[in-house]
């Protein structure tokens, strides 16, 4: 790729990321959420692995790295679930928000702390968005490693 | 100061920062960088309802993260 590219394409990947945090922070109270936060991230990552190549890329997702990211997501989630299930008999019940007033004791525990009380929306949203980021970023670094298989008869 | 998006913010901005492996930019780079993000941060403006800061938390304290992340455990 030119320089121009060269030079640009990091600083600008680093914007991109913070604002797809952003939209993954928002996702209770505006427009976006986990998936298109985490999809936002993952063109950050994206553009710079296009530009730099995936081998000089500054940012470098190793198998370990998106294998935990990836485990954290998907166990956070069923995490969460599974304490509505545990605390009030409902799986993914609120328990922040607690409209039926059936998990109060640890209704304070798992609130988010913002002015919205949004419960635990924006937590399933930022896990999504840990899911979302590795798993695209995933599919394209496994899209750009691949050299090809010789054809043999 | 509503703590949700600086806590969060700031782990998941640490996480991308910790993977940063750069040798093309130099520290004087990141400065110019930092003030760009906070300039940004100030013009995108909070979220609704969030009446602490006149600047968009989140934002600021995922910048945040990228740049301790890339301290701490970049190369």
């Amino acid at each position: 790729m030119s320089t121009i590219l060269k030079i640009f394409a990091f600083p600008a990947a680093i914007f991109i990321m913070c604002l797809g945090i952003l939209t993954v922070l928002g996702g209770h109270i505006t427009p976006g959420g986990g998936f298109q936060g985490g999809a936002m991230v993952a063109a950050g990552f994206i553009f710079c692995a296009v530009v730099y190549g995936i081998e000089r890329s500054p940012f470098q997702f190793s198998h370990e790295f998106m294998s935990a990211m990836e485990s954290i997501g998907a166990l956070g989630y069923v995490g969460l679930g599974l304490c509505g299930l545990l605390f009030s008999g409902f799986f993914l019940y609120n328990l922040g928000v607690d409209l039926y007033g059936v998990s109060q004791a640890v209704s304070g525990f798992f609130n988010y702390p913002d002015p919205t009380n949004a419960g635990i929306i924006p937590y399933l949203n930022i896990l999504v968005g840990l899911k979302v980021m590795v798993g695209l970023s995933a599919i394209v670094i496994t899209f750009m490693e691949f050299r090809g298989e010789e054809v043999t008869e | 100061m509503f703590a949700g998006p600086i806590i969060f913010g700031f782990i998941l901005g640490f996480i991308l920062g910790s993977r940063i492996r750069d040798d093309i930019f130099p520290p004087s780079s990141y400065l110019v960088v930092i003030l760009a993000l906070i300039i940004v941060a100030w013009n995108l403006g909070p979220f609704p309802y969030y009446t602490d800061l006149p600047v968009a938390t989140g934002f600021v304290a995922a910048a945040a993260g990228i740049m301790a992340g890339r301290i701490l455990l970049g190369r």
